[in-house]
């Protein structure tokens, strides 16, 4: 390969890149704003101006093509001043209220102000005065002071999305972006441009002024809105979820996500209406009560019915773990056939983007585990549509719902439910279908625990708990901490986070399967995993350390090859 | 004295006496000769730009690729909107058939089918002259498919007016591209340049108007003939626009090399009033400016203005005398600069408005001396850190105004009594290693 | 207001696109045609011409807004352009500019009332030969002082 010299340091570079893309491979980085590595190369910003020796003035590394025995100077003299006059220039109107702005403390501008900036303005004439406060669509605010016409925004919206919707107007310092009057920012991807506006100028309308970034802590997490299963930081204050941010991975999301993801995946977590501890009808009033009060009637009452007469359906968004010992459970212990997985493919929802039409973040996992929903278990047992025709028909009276209301899905639900004589559900939030059941047990959310998913392409991926349940502690437990949640006390209010008596489905089912007699080893999800990995040749020499925090594409035929967005 | 671009003949530009006086004769001679000969005797004739830049026109042909299928286009720059320059519209008045001969001579030698005339849209009465002129020769088929019978040749090209919409940054070669193409105009990030990567991504020469109206009669008369004129390091002639306080303002064609006094005072009239001078810009407003006490023996050309400090830019001449406030000037030339910038590069964007900023607080009196020295420095910063060449524009009349008539500003200045706190961002703090990765 | 070219200006923009090879390169012509009809570029200009010219809308809005000649709002029947650049500032350029403000009582952008006048302080037009000058509409008038730039305003009906 050939090689050019940055800062006296001999790296290699693909041909073709240019002198900014080969440092960033090599762990040099050149400051930069405008310059984004996956949109086009705009050249606005000056702030990534380097020397190279033969050239006689400073040139930006963004859009200088790496040549054979290249020398690029990133922190000579003249380098330096550049890049401190670039950063007192966008200084010099930018209103520097970082104290009220949302994007302090993940701020480019603010980071490179430290880093590369003089400290001292010597502006005093009057700033610039701009709009504020537009409502660019439902969910992205625009300050235009804060703008520093990077056009990362625009060009996002014009290469990635493929809808204009974001322009420059005018000239000069007037210079501000803008939708067409009576348009709006509302492609189903318009947050990224919060992501990567290097600073305050863009943000996340359902975010605004909800917390300092550094109160939270991000966890790396999987997004449970659909098959896609983008790579996502999940950012929690006080055991709440706050926000959810894309996280890079080239072989799913790139860097972005969609504002489904973002902003409807995670409210119910901390919602009220979370299911906190089990629940027992009593005089049609679902009480709460101890688990093995829970347990005990659950076993009686399934005990109470043949095998034909019961059936369970499960969420096809399950961990691999979940889905391992809910089939387990059903096929060994409670030797049932009548079991299926509810599959959420909604028709023409999907794009050549991100967003899948499978609303599930696991049905792959089910189809490569052999349980693929719609198809019956182990033969001869009822598929999804026959079952709802059983319990319709009477013939099936006792149902276990896992992680699914069916009824949210589909109103017409409704009357099936009703028909049951007994219904368990594992249910994180109390819903439609919850009204109807029996029993409830209190299920984590994917975001309270550990687990893998494997999503349309094939590719296993980590979910990983954010906040905790009564069971869990965030130092022990290896969960990402705040300065809140490190240094907070029992003595500051921000200490007294509420947490939910719930539990991880696959313990859910450990516990029942205790009740019927069968004992699990199983302490942790990582365990089952391992399991897995031993008996199923498509998990082979996988652990939760392999798969890692970008996950590990499964060898099998069916599977697609790397996408391209 | 002879004139090449703005013979003195009656009714020039009607095309019959163009005719008459061996119009389009040159472009005839150029079918006969290969694209090779052509951009050679181009080359030889030593013919630069007059668009501001005086870089090698033929040189400037030779750059355009030979074996390309794509197609290849011409710009010929009228956008003439720096404040001082107003040559180009005498052509477009006076001569706007050799300018068409030019472009079609243009278009053959660097095998281009299309040209498009960007001329400003304020010159409206222009453009319609030019566009009259256009008509007229389409229609006795010197231009457009005709052409091949009227020059037996297989060539033809067409050629189209392109009206600007008030933009100065339209004359900066690739904004005005970008401007053909129907967008806004900002300057394109270079390398590629246009003759890799010009309109529409294809191979494209752009030259300014003077400069195509110099091609015939250099393809007429030889190369020889033309590079003995005036300076040979710059030969020919150059429409000099003498403006500001002279008793006959006007443009003058003048060989090049001609001395800036004669210009002024044996051309242009003389400083009203006997005045004497005491500043001159030599070559639109851009260009640093030549204190009224050197300008003795100054020549105006390339190389001779290079060393004195400046450049020959549009060869707009503005004349200043002893009463002219140069503050006020120089805060109108920055006032200019700073309407005009595109905004797309943040040391222009910034810089320009800074600079106003400061300037108008000095005309109002409220400057200090340490204001000097700033302006100085933001000059300093944006020249060559910028996207194209306005960053240079607006900081050299700055850069150079205040250091070749420092007296001036420092006679509007105060000493610096400001009890004001600065202006603190934060308290410095470099490290050897950024505190974390900082993100995309 | 809806706008639409009329027949005659469609007819216009028809020969206008065959100079260029891509739709998009047209807008620059376009919208002076539309201006010339509408008078200034309204929104619904702007929409009518994105969809004339298979552009999107907020590419021909950020080009209206990028040139000076575009007006983004109802002018004045006469539109008084006054050139207060180096050259003519140097020969009065400023005087005339105050006049003509005094006397029509309008500052920079403005529209007077009865919409007969609107004023505007221009960059360089190329007139430093012949300077100062003003420009009513698309005409120069040159080598002006301040009585003679008052009494073409008188002129103007």
């Amino acid at each position: 390969m050939p090689k050019i010299i940055i800062d006296g340091k001999e790296i290699e570079f693909k041909p073709g890149q240019t002198v900014i893309q080969a440092a960033r491979e090599n762990g040099i980085e050149i400051p930069h704003f405008c310059w984004h590595p996956s949109l086009s190369v705009s050249g606005n910003c000056r702030l990534c101006l380097v020397e190279i020796e033969k050239m006689p003035k400073l040139v930006i590394s963004c859009s200088t093509t790496a040549t054979e025995g290249m020398v690029v100077q990133t922190q000579s003299e003249k380098v330096i001043a550049a890049r401190n006059a670039v950063m007192e220039f966008i200084l010099i109107n930018h209103p520097l209220d970082c104290p009220i702005c949302d994007e302090a403390g993940e701020c480019k501008l603010q980071d490179y102000t430290y880093q590369h900036s003089v400290g001292e303005s010597r502006f005093t004439e009057e700033k610039n005065h701009k709009e504020k406060r537009i409502e660019l669509g439902p969910n992205v605010m625009f300050d235009g002071e804060r703008c520093i016409s990077c056009s990362r925004c625009i060009r996002f919206c014009d290469e990635i999305v493929g809808e204009k919707e974001l322009t420059f107007i005018k000239r000069g310092d007037r210079v501000t972006i803008t939708t067409f009057p009576g348009k709006k920012l509302e492609n189903p991807y318009s947050m990224n441009v919060t992501d990567i506006c290097p600073v305050g100028a863009l943000t996340n309308r359902d975010f605004r002024f909800k917390s300092r970034v550094w109160e939270m802590a991000p966890t790396k997490t999987i997004c449970s809105g659909c098959a896609r299963g983008c790579n996502i930081d999940l950012w929690t204050r006080n055991n709440e979820v706050l926000r959810i941010t894309p996280r890079q991975n080239e072989d799913v999301n790139s860097f972005w996500m969609c504002d489904n993801g973002r902003l409807n995946t995670f409210k119910h977590v901390n919602a009220n209406d979370r299911v906190s501890g089990p629940h027992l009808r009593k005089e049609g009033q679902l009480i709460k009560c101890g688990w093995d009060e829970a347990y005990a009637k659950t076993l009686s009452e399934l005990k109470s019915f043949a095998k034909d007469e019961i059936a369970a359906l499960a969420s096809s968004s399950l961990t691999v773990e979940d889905t391992y010992l809910v089939s387990k459970f059903v096929r060994s212990t409670l030797n049932m056939k009548n079991f299926d997985f509810v599959r959420k493919v909604v028709a023409g929802s999907g794009d050549a983007i991100l967003i899948r039409e499978d609303k599930a973040t696991n049905a792959k996992g089910f189809e490569l585990m052999g349980v693929e929903p719609g198809k019956s278990a182990s033969g001869g047992g009822l598929k999804f549509d026959e079952i709802i025709s059983h319990i319709e028909s009477g013939r099936i009276k006792a149902l276990i719902l896992i992680e699914e209301d069916l009824i949210g899905w589909n109103p017409a639900f409704e009357k099936i439910l009703s028909k049951l004589d007994f219904l368990v559900t594992i249910s994180t939030n109390f819903d439609a279908s919850t009204s109807f059941a029996n029993v409830v047990f209190p299920a984590s959310t994917y975001a309270e625990k550990n687990g893998t998913w494997i999503n349309f392409q094939g590719r296993i991926q980590r979910i990983r708990p954010a906040v905790t349940t009564i069971e869990m502690e965030r130092s022990l437990d290896g969960m990402s901490q705040s300065r809140w949640d490190k240094f907070g006390t029992d003595f500051d209010s921000w200490g007294k986070a509420k947490k939910n008596d719930a539990r991880p489905t696959w313990k859910i089912i450990s516990g029942l399967a205790s009740a019927f007699g069968t004992k699990y080893k199983f302490t942790m999800a990582e365990e089952i995993f391992n399991e897995i990995a031993h008996t199923n040749p498509l998990f082979t020499g996988l652990d939760y350390d392999v798969v890692g925090e970008n996950g590990v594409q499964l060898k099998t035929e069916t599977v697609k090859k790397k996408v391209t967005i | 004295m002879e004139k090449i671009v703005l013979p003195e003949i009656e009714n020039f530009h009607q095309l019959d006496v163009y005719i008459q006086n061996a119009g389009y004769e040159a472009a005839k001679s150029a079918f006969t000769q290969t694209t090779n000969q052509i951009i050679d005797t181009v080359k030889k004739s030593g013919l630069r730009g007059r668009g501001g830049a005086a870089f090698s026109a033929g040189l400037k042909w030779s750059f355009m690729p030979k074996n390309n299928d794509k197609p290849k286009y011409l710009c010929v720059n009228g956008d003439e909107s720096e404040p001082g320059s107003f040559k180009d519209r005498q052509i477009l008045e006076r001569n706007p058939h050799q300018l068409i001969e030019g472009t079609i001579i243009a278009c053959y030698a660097i095998g281009a089918k299309s040209a498009y005339i960007y001329v400003r849209g304020e010159y409206h009465k222009w453009i319609k002259l030019l566009q009259k002129a256009l008509d007229d020769a389409y229609e006795k088929g010197f231009v457009g498919e005709k052409m091949k019978e009227t020059f037996g040749t297989d060539f033809s090209c067409n050629i189209y007016v392109h009206k600007g919409a008030g933009a100065y940054i339209c004359g900066e070669e690739s904004s005005l591209m970008n401007s053909i193409e129907g967008q806004r105009g900002y300057p394109r990030v270079k390398p590629p340049f246009p003759a890799q990567n010009g309109l529409w991504g294809n191979p494209t020469t752009i030259n300014n108007v003077e400069t195509i109206t110099n091609i015939p009669p250099i393809i007429k008369k030889g190369w020889e003939w033309f590079s003995a004129i005036g300076e040979p390091k710059h030969p020919g002639t150059i429409l000099f626009g003498v403006s500001g306080h002279v008793n006959n303002p006007g443009v003058f064609e003048l060989p090049s090399g001609t001395l800036l006094t004669d210009i002024i005072y044996k051309y242009a009239g003389g400083v009203i009033g006997g005045k004497k001078i005491k500043c001159v810009i030599p070559g639109g407003s851009s260009m640093p400016p030549l204190r009224g006490d050197k300008l003795e023996g100054v020549k105006m050309d390339a190389e001779s203005l290079k060393a004195v400090g400046s450049a020959i830019g549009t060869g707009g001449i503005m004349v200043m005398d002893e009463d002219t406030d140069l503050v006020r000037v120089l805060a109108r030339i920055a006032k200019f600069y700073y309407h005009e910038s595109c905004g797309q590069c943040t040391p222009c964007r910034e810089g320009t408005g800074w600079m106003l900023k400061i300037l108008n607080r000095l005309v109002r009196g409220e400057g200090t001396s340490k204001d000097l020295d700033l302006l100085i420095t933001i000059a300093k910063n944006i020249e060559g850190n910028t996207i194209c060449a306005l960053g240079d524009a607006a900081a050299w009349p700055v850069k150079f105004m205040i250091a070749r008539f420092r007296e001036e500003f420092e006679a509007v200045v105060k000493d610096e009594v400001s009890l004001e706190p600065k202006n603190k961002v934060h308290s410095m703090r470099h490290t050897a290693n950024p505190i974390a990765p900082v993100q995309v | 207001m809806e706008f639409k070219f009329s027949e005659e200006n469609l007819q216009k923009i028809e020969l206008v696109l065959k100079k260029y090879p891509t739709k998009q390169a047209a807008v620059m012509p376009v919208l002076y045609i539309a201006q010339e009809q509408n008078g200034w570029i309204s929104k619904e200009v702007m929409v009518e011409t994105a969809s004339i010219l298979e552009m999107n809308e907020e590419d021909v809005f950020g080009v209206v807004t990028f040139y000076t000649m575009y007006h983004k709002k109802e002018m004045g029947k006469y539109h008084i352009q006054v050139c207060t650049n180096v050259s003519c500032m140097l020969r009065g350029g400023y005087q005339i500019y105050d006049a003509v403000k005094e006397k029509l009582g309008l500052d920079n952008g403005d529209v007077s009332n009865d919409k007969k006048f609107s004023l505007e302080e221009v960059e360089c037009m190329g007139s430093c030969g012949t300077a100062p000058m003003i420009a009513v509409n698309e005409d120069y008038f040159e080598n002006l002082d301040k009585e003679k730039a008052l009494q073409i305003l008188d002129s103007l009906n």
